[in-house]
């Protein structure tokens, strides 16, 4: 009951959230002037450039335009990416594919080196193990992603020659039908052991690039929740009943201990999310972050607007979904205060 | 009669405060200096700094502008060793170790500005809504929280793409950013003081808002703003890099992410240096932040002094 | 204990996987609605899904150490903006689509500017009656039983509807102007028979107009089931699906990654050899690594990193003509001074003193941008004759860097104590903003009170100041549109009425611009070879001396391809990157 009051609360707030988002979005994307100049070709006389304006609504008075974008974004006319030469909805579903593919994996990688680096290091404490995953915790944090993965290209790309760039060899990628959007999984659909192969071996060098980062966030977090529930009364109890150290560790104080790690793994999807545009950049991965970047690089504005809000909202309903989760799986935090 | 207690309380304690302020302040510089992986921050720090504030004397610096790379057209893409460019060039000509030097100097730059601004800003709307509470409150807090909804290198991209490609305007985009963190926090601790006791207290000593705010708020709340001024400090010249990677820096700037994004078009081609150099001291700088900032965390953060 | 709820790690999996069943919602949904408001075509149905649920056996990974073996790779550099002829901008991506899907009356040959058939079955000509004796009236004979990718037929009616739509449309990024301003009306009185009306003789009509994109064939079919067209509002679907009579058969556009195409069996003419592939790769470094490791058969080559792909094994670098698009800095003489950015301190007649362009001419270091950034592949181009273009000659005077002469410029001029502060601007990330920054090098080098700021802008940005009347900077970076004949670059670079002469207010600058203006437009009409370059020569020698640009140089044409690409052929007047596919094989 109180559960259900929190997360009331918590919904009702959320399109306020929304609509201040669009304001600033659309605020910001009018501050640097007309977004017509992407649809322009660079020999065009003022008249034509009216012309232009005109075709895209951008003669219109300003809160008219926004409304009109508003309107647009909830009703699925996102505007037209310059960038893409298409509508932006229309380009959309299969860039977000390949985005939250890369994601998942980087999720993946982030998940299992954090918890298990973490379980390791803290078990361990101040001993060498701990130290190195210490160390490894704080490097993460630090490390410049765009550099990291091109170190990555340089060493297993150029170097060794053994990873492939881009997200498919593009033969292969045709070869199977897309139902969901996710190559890997369409792989499996699609019973392709080539498939499947070709996915997972141009998925790996990106999602290691991408869930560095996050996996040192979560080893840390994971480490130090370690520690503090090894020193729990319960545990202390349980080491009295003569319980040995691994199932201690395995059975109460590492379970508790994910508790606060579940949550800093649902908070770091927003630094997943922002770490997409920097490595799809370097790896020729064809996502939203990529598209991002080029829209930026070339000023088109249409598919700004639409990627900060598509990911701001999602960002939001992660959040909101990451602390409910957190409040029914810690009843304390609701029905303690 | 209130007049009259005013100016003779502040003077006793004041000093006092300052002298316990003192001893606290090299009590963790003591403790600072015990850890090994702060001190290895610190050292990293004090190198780099020093690197940035000597960097004229290390390098000549390019004229009229020493912010921007020297370069030497007649020379592309030489290899690190090659005589006069001891860490290889740029596809522009440029000399690498310049790039690391002063771009040193770049990021010291770029981090100062934007972290005082971020704390100013932050330490006003905080006070504000901490202080002012109700109506205000709520519209600030909305406001920065619908700052902290959209990832913050994401906004800062959306910012800087919308106001050109420049150095000034990659710092408009991270203090946009960055001065939530210091609202929520400054506001925190307002509330946090204003519902203690020696407030009140104060309070019926006849203090007005604005002295206590001097003499109890901002003290105290200098202890979070400083960790996470020192994270920041790492932070801010992490992003700012990531921006000028991706293509929003000035050209031609002594920055490292461009030096980065620069030699990531001659990888292929076997030239790893451009890239890698520039690249590390972008790592060495977050970490070396990263390490002390961790480090004042756990010394200054009373939970976890306690739990020691 | 019971009410301390414990997570396993199953709960943590969950929680991976509701945050990608948020994801899944939204792309599932979308997928499925894009793909019902997708009009199909007319006689497709069969195509685009049956690759589908097919054992990946395309995967064979060499024949003879050949890598895909049935399929051509290009590498270019960046995506098209559209596919339609309609609106297609010259010199973009979109045109290299449209030269492979599409046919025109008539071509260039592979060998050069010779014309030979398309869609019309023979070249017309006085001789065989095709052009009429005035140089008013061209008969085109078109080909029977061509037919489209959909096996929509396409006769003589299709010919005069696909132009009358180009026409109509009048769109503004669009080439159209190519035939508003020659063709006066169109007829197609049967089916193998198209008769074009011309405003005025113009011997250039098939070389410069009925070759071009805009000038593309589609069925009447097509483009009715299709939404038909409409002035001013450019046609959605037909931008990204074209649908043409030509060799290759547009099959998918994966954005930011690749275009597939499929051979056209029923082509009128030989048809391809292979499939072909254009990846789309904007970073040099993939593309240099895509060609070197045999991904890619072709690729974009810019001549700054032809030092990278030289000499690498199975890798052979062709070197064509000049380009004939130098990349110039322009002088603006008519900026509005209150619009400048903030750093500037010119006055608003800074440029209009010849000597103070002189002094930049002299000032600017050609051996660094051409032997350094175009690393070799590149010329100095005189006042506007770019090599290769009528009149030019090796003993027209071009500038060199001389210092001490800009120096003595400078001072004559009085600005070289005070110093100045000016802005150049330039699209970013590319051969313009290298020119830029090398100007910046040589004047800043020179005197340190010369400040330029170099703003490496947004595309989008730029091309909205580059399109504004007057243009709020004093100084910027691009490339010349190319042409084939030396009055468009003397009208549009150089004549004080012309286009740029007018938004540069280049009057303000010339000793004599009625003089200029009167012998480029003499020129224009002079028959006589000998005579037109005459007069060319003088006024280059003109230009030379009150010079409104800074010519930083003229690139040559240059391709890097795998050696097993058999009869590679590249011509400069087929739109970039000049190569017609289906005549390629490998092996």
């Amino acid at each position: 009951m109180q559960i259900k009051d929190y997360v009331l609360r918590r919904m009702m707030v959320l399109p306020i959230l929304i609509i201040g988002t669009s304001l600033i979005v659309f605020t910001l994307t009018r501050v640097g002037g007309s977004p017509v100049g992407i649809y322009l070709s660079h020999e065009m006389t003022p008249e034509e450039v009216a012309e232009i304006e005109q075709r895209y609504g951008l003669d219109q008075p300003l809160p008219v335009q926004y409304l009109t974008w508003a309107g647009g974004m909830l009703t699925g006319d996102w505007g037209w990416s310059g960038v893409a030469a298409a509508p932006v909805r229309q380009v959309f579903p299969d860039k977000l594919g390949a985005t939250m593919e890369l994601a998942v994996a980087a999720g993946i990688v982030a998940v299992a080196l954090g918890i298990g680096l973490g379980t390791y290091g803290g078990a361990r404490r101040d001993r060498l193990p701990d130290h190195l995953t210490r160390v490894f915790s704080i490097s993460g944090a630090a490390m410049p992603i765009f550099w990291f993965g091109i170190l990555l290209l340089i060493v297993f790309w150029v170097g060794l020659g053994w990873a492939p760039i881009g997200r498919s060899d593009a033969d292969i990628f045709q070869s199977i039908a897309h139902p969901t959007g996710l190559y890997a999984i369409d792989a499996i659909i699609a019973v392709s052991w080539t498939a499947f192969v070709d996915a997972i071996w141009h998925l790996l060098l990106p999602a290691i690039a991408l869930g560095f980062g996050t996996a040192a966030i979560i080893t840390r977090m994971m480490r130090s929740s370690l520690v503090e529930s090894m020193s729990e009364e319960y545990v202390d109890a349980a080491r009295a009943k003569g319980l040995p150290e691994k199932l201690v560790l395995r059975r109460h104080a590492r379970r508790n201990a994910l508790i606060p790690t579940v949550t800093v793994i649902g908070l770091s999807f927003g630094f997943l999310l922002q770490g997409t545009v920097v490595v799809e950049i370097i790896f020729r991965w064809p996502g939203l972050g990529r598209w991002m970047a080029d829209a930026v690089l070339r000023g088109d504005q249409a598919t700004i607007m639409a990627y900060v809000m598509f990911t701001s909202v999602l960002f939001l309903l992660v959040n909101l979904a990451v602390d409910v989760m957190y409040a029914y799986l810690d009843r304390r935090v609701v029905l303690g205060t | 009669m209130a007049v009259g207690t005013a100016p003779r309380t502040p003077a006793a304690p004041l000093a006092g405060a300052l002298g316990t302020r003192l001893r606290r302040f090299t009590e963790i510089a003591r403790e600072v200096l015990r850890n090994p992986t702060t001190l290895i921050g610190a050292a990293l720090i004090v190198g780099m700094i020093g690197m940035a504030i000597f960097a004229p004397l290390l390098i000549e610096p390019n004229t009229p502008n020493p912010y921007q790379m020297p370069r030497d057209w007649g020379a592309l893409n030489e290899p690190p060793g090659t005589p006069g460019h001891f860490l290889g060039t740029t596809q522009q000509g440029g000399d690498v170790l310049y790039g690391v030097i002063w771009g040193a100097r770049t990021s010291l730059r770029l981090s100062i500005i934007v972290v005082s601004i971020t704390v100013v800003i932050g330490l006003i709307v905080g006070s504000l809504a901490g202080f002012l509470g109700g109506k205000i409150d709520e519209l600030l807090m909305r406001l920065v929280d619908v700052f902290l909804s959209i990832p913050e290198l994401i906004f800062a991209l959306a910012i800087a793409a919308v106001l050109g490609p420049s150095f000034g305007n990659i710092i408009l985009a991270l203090a946009a950013v960055f001065w939530v963190k210091y609202a929520r926090i400054i506001r925190g601790q307002v509330i946090h003081i204003k519902q203690n006791e020696y407030v009140d207290a104060a309070r019926v000593i006849g203090d007005s808002d604005l002295r206590i705010y001097m003499k109890d708020v901002l003290p105290n709340s200098i202890t979070p703003v400083v960790v996470q001024a020192t994270l920041d400090m790492g932070n801010v010249v992490l992003i700012g890099a990531t921006l000028s990677f991706i293509g929003l820096a000035e050209a031609g700037l002594a920055e490292w992410g461009v030096l980065v994004s620069q030699g990531q078009a001659g990888i292929s081609a076997g030239r790893w240096w451009a890239s890698t150099f520039p690249g590390l001291m972008v790592f060495l700088w977050a970490l070396a932040f990263n390490l002390v900032g961790d480090g004042l965390r756990d010394i200054l953060d009373p939970r976890t002094e306690s739990k020691r | 204990m019971s009410s301390h709820k414990t997570v396993t790690a199953k709960r943590l999996w969950a929680i991976f996987l509701a945050m990608t069943m948020i994801v899944a919602a939204c792309t599932g949904t979308t997928t499925d609605s894009t793909e019902g408001d997708t009009p199909t075509t007319a006689g497709d149905g069969d195509g685009a899904t049956t690759t589908a649920g097919e054992p990946s056996d395309t995967t064979a990974p060499s024949t003879g150490g050949v890598t895909n073996p049935d399929t051509f790779v290009h590498a270019a550099d960046d995506e098209p903006t559209s596919l339609d002829p309609a609106q297609v901008e010259a010199g973009e991506g979109g045109e290299t689509v449209i030269l492979q899907v599409y046919d025109r009356l008539v071509e260039f040959s592979p060998d050069g500017p010779d014309l030979v058939p398309g869609i019309a079955a023979e070249v017309p000509s006085v001789e065989n009656g095709g052009i009429s004796e005035d140089g008013t009236v061209y008969t085109f004979t078109i080909r029977e039983g061509v037919v489209d990718h959909e096996d929509n037929p396409v006769d003589a009616t299709d010919v005069k509807y696909s132009w009358d739509r180009v026409l109509t449309m009048d769109l503004p990024e669009s080439n159209v102007g190519l035939l508003a301003d020659t063709v006066a009306s169109t007829e197609a009185p049967d089916a193998t028979t198209f008769v074009v009306t011309l405003n005025q003789p113009n011997a250039a009509f098939l070389n410069s107009v009925v070759t071009q994109s805009v000038a593309s064939i589609m069925s009447e079919e097509f483009v009715e089931f299709n939404g038909g067209y409409e002035a001013g509002t450019p046609n959605e679907y037909i931008a990204t699906n074209p649908v043409g009579t030509g060799p290759y058969v547009f099959d998918t556009w994966n954005r930011g990654e690749n275009m597939l195409f499929t051979v056209n069996e029923n082509y009128w003419g030989t048809p391809a050899n292979l499939d072909l592939r254009i990846e789309i790769v904007p970073d040099p470094d993939v593309r240099v690594l895509g060609v070197r490791a045999g991904d890619f058969d072709t690729i974009e080559t810019d001549p700054s990193f032809v030092g990278d792909v030289e000499g690498a094994e199975g890798v052979t670098v062709f070197q064509g003509e000049f380009l004939l698009e130098p990349i110039h800095i322009g002088f603006n003489l008519n900026y509005p001074v209150d619009e400048l950015p903030a750093e500037d301190t010119i006055p608003a007649d800074f440029f209009y003193d010849p000597m103070i362009r002189q002094a930049f001419n002299h000032a600017f270091d050609y051996e660094a941008f051409i032997q350094g950034a175009l690393g070799g592949f590149g010329a100095p181009t005189p006042f506007y004759l770019p090599q290769g273009v009528l009149g030019y000659s090796e003993d027209l005077p071009v500038y060199t860097q001389d210092l001490a002469m800009a120096e003595q410029l400078f001072r004559d001029a009085g600005v070289w104590d005070e110093g100045f502060s000016v802005s150049v601007i330039a699209e970013g990330g590319n051969l313009f903003e290298i020119a830029a920054l090398v100007l910046k090098d040589s004047l800043e080098g020179l005197n340190p009170n010369f400040t330029v700021n170099v703003l490496a802008l947004a595309e989008a940005q730029f091309d909205e100041a580059h399109a504004s009347d007057p243009i709020p900077y004093a100084m910027w970076v691009k490339n010349a549109d190319p042409f084939a004949d030396p009055h468009a670059f003397q009208s549009e670079y150089m004549d004080p009425e012309g286009n740029w002469g007018q938004v540069h207010g280049m009057a303000n600058g010339y000793q004599d611009p009625e003089t200029i203006s009167s012998m480029i437009d003499e020129a224009s009409v002079i028959t006589d070879p000998a005579e037109r370059e005459a007069i060319y020569h003088e006024l280059s020698a003109m230009f030379y001396d009150d010079p409104m640009w800074i010519i930083a140089g003229n690139e040559v044409a240059v391709m890097a391809y795998r050696d097993w690409v058999q009869g590679f052929v590249m011509n400069p007047l087929w739109p970039r990157p000049s190569l017609k596919f289906a005549l390629f094989d490998k092996g």
